[in-house]
């Protein structure tokens, strides 16, 4: 395993925050991404939603992967496991947001349980198979993300807010012109690109 | 005539004004490739512009002059010249027109159209640096880019970032003149510090922007430096005050003065709370340094820019507003 003794923990955290921003340089979760930013409490919402999420997740997933699923040399069901794991997660948390934030619940709408198929998750919990993290690799690398997600999901909203104003043609209205605005953000991150490493 | 089609503005005037001498002095180092360059450009940007506002029944904005001129100034002299086309007419429509127009773009227009072709053409690109005019003990030679037909047709010339990450530094008085390879108009110093006076004496830009780019870049740049993170460049072998050189040295290649003072001040890209602005300057500096430095780019102050415009509206909209009530507005701003 190289990755344990070459990766600093810090260095992925950062990593996973800008230079390797799972939506910006992976260009995972974009549904979600695209449909919530267009106000920024929703945003902020279910940005913290997938931040938990991904812990969350990220860890039990690499619990089961290291203690179940390789003991039993089940490693192929790991798609339809992980995928269990996440939806038992979301729908707890979709309990505790209604309790907490009505108004939160309501606006998130169906995004929330979507955050089940919110290819991020899934997206990071496999990379964290692939990387062949440990388990605090694994929840540095999934706290990063999901505060990654939530930089550039706040990112976006803001822009829309102060797109929205102007007079766009009307082919380009909403998602077209959002598009637009992700491939440009995009762009900007490629900038970091290569600078720390992942694995 | 010329009012018939645009749309008089008075600070995008003096930008112009101030871009002039960048202009002539890239000629005489380059000289037909520049002018070529520059001629593409304008015909390209002005000719999207009016595609568009002809639309929306407008005049063209002046604005779009100063973009095709930012953009002209900051490519590589001998970069083909349809690579040029695609980046102006990137810049202008995506970059401002799908944005509504004058006023209303998030990114830099000229600064995203470079990157784009920069991205997307990296070989041609980076083929592009050619060998300036120099300024030798016998005086000039190679003015209005005749360095180029003495040798081959098209000798590609190192740049001072190169020639710093193989741990030779230029000297410095070409530097601050500006007889040294790069983008166009990026060279010379003592230019763009007149033509930064000439903006803040006219109340054309922001001085406030400038200064915190400039410190968010030089601070980046010591810290790389001191760290020993710079590539080349070892702080051992530059003892006390001897590491003034290499530093200064760093700070007048590239593009990160050009950019300050140029892209930096944009007032429809920068957010309004003053706060927002200085973290924003920063920003651009801070990346700028940190993608030149660590990334594998020749250059990061395009990322820079659009780093800071991804984040300008986030902290406009995040960061508190100033206290006092007496509304500052924003001497070019206004105008816009």
């Amino acid at each position: 395993m190289n990755a344990e003794t070459l990766l600093n923990p810090f260095s992925l955290f950062f990593a996973s925050i800008i230079t390797s921003n799972i939506l910006l340089s992976n260009f995972l979760g974009m549904c979600s991404f695209i449909a919530i930013s267009k106000d920024s409490s929703s945003s902020n919402g279910l940005g913290m939603a997938v931040t938990v999420v991904l812990t969350v997740t990220t860890a039990i997933n690499w619990l089961i992967l290291h203690h179940v699923l390789i003991p039993l040399d089940l490693v192929y069901l790991r798609f339809i496991v992980f995928i269990v794991s996440i939806a038992a997660v979301v729908q707890m948390l979709e309990m505790i947001i209604d309790r907490v934030s009505q108004a939160l619940y309501l606006n998130l709408g169906i995004f929330l349980p979507l955050i089940t198929v919110n290819c991020a998750i899934l997206g990071v919990s496999l990379f964290m198979e692939i990387r062949q993290y440990t388990l605090l690799q694994s929840v540095i690398y999934g706290l990063g993300s999901g505060l990654g997600w939530w930089l550039a999901i706040m990112l976006l909203s803001a822009i829309r807010k102060k797109t929205e104003k102007s007079k766009v043609s009307p082919a380009l209205q909403g998602p077209g012109l959002t598009m637009i605005t992700i491939g440009f953000m995009a762009m900007a991150f490629i900038g970091f690109s290569g600078m720390l490493a992942v694995q | 005539m010329i009012d018939q089609y645009f749309q008089k503005q008075d600070v995008m005037r003096r930008l112009i004004y101030a871009l002039i001498p960048l202009f002539f002095f890239a000629v005489l180092l380059y000289g037909w490739s520049v002018l070529m360059q520059t001629a593409v450009v304008f015909a390209g940007g002005i000719a999207t512009e009016y595609f568009f506002t002809r639309q929306r029944g407008k005049k063209i904005s002046e604005a779009v002059l100063v973009t095709c001129a930012l953009y002209a100034l900051a490519l590589p002299p001998a970069l083909p010249l349809w690579i040029t086309l695609v980046g102006i007419v990137f810049a202008v429509a995506l970059a401002k027109e799908a944005y509504g127009g004058f006023g209303r773009n998030i990114f830099n227009p000229a600064i995203a159209g470079r990157l784009f072709i920069f991205l997307s053409f990296p070989v041609p690109y980076n083929a592009g640096w050619i060998v300036p005019a120099s300024r030798g003990p016998q005086g000039f030679s190679g003015l209005f880019g005749t360095a180029q037909a003495a040798g081959v047709d098209t000798v590609t010339a190192a740049t001072p970032l190169a020639l710093l990450r193989t741990g030779e530094i230029p000297p410095l008085m070409d530097l601050f003149l500006g007889f040294r390879g790069g983008s166009s108009g990026e060279s010379s110093v003592i230019l763009i510090l007149l033509a930064a006076l000439f903006l803040v004496a006219t109340k054309t830009a922001n001085w406030k922007t400038m200064v915190s780019t400039f410190l968010g870049a030089l601070t980046a740049a010591g810290a790389f430096f001191f760290g020993g993170l710079i590539p080349g460049l070892s702080p051992a072998s530059f003892p006390g005050f001897s590491a003034m050189v290499p530093l200064a040295a760093y700070m007048m290649s590239g593009s990160i003065l050009f950019v300050t003072v140029f892209m930096a001040t944009d007032p429809i890209t920068a957010p309004n709370k003053p706060l927002a602005q200085f973290i924003y300057g920063l920003m651009i500096g801070g990346v700028s340094m940190t993608v030149r430095t660590l990334a594998g780019f020749p250059e990061g102050t395009s990322f820079g820019i659009l780093v800071a415009n991804t984040f300008s509206p986030f902290l406009d909209e995040h960061l508190p507003a100033p206290k006092k009530k007496t509304r500052k507005i924003h001497p070019a701003g206004a105008a816009r």
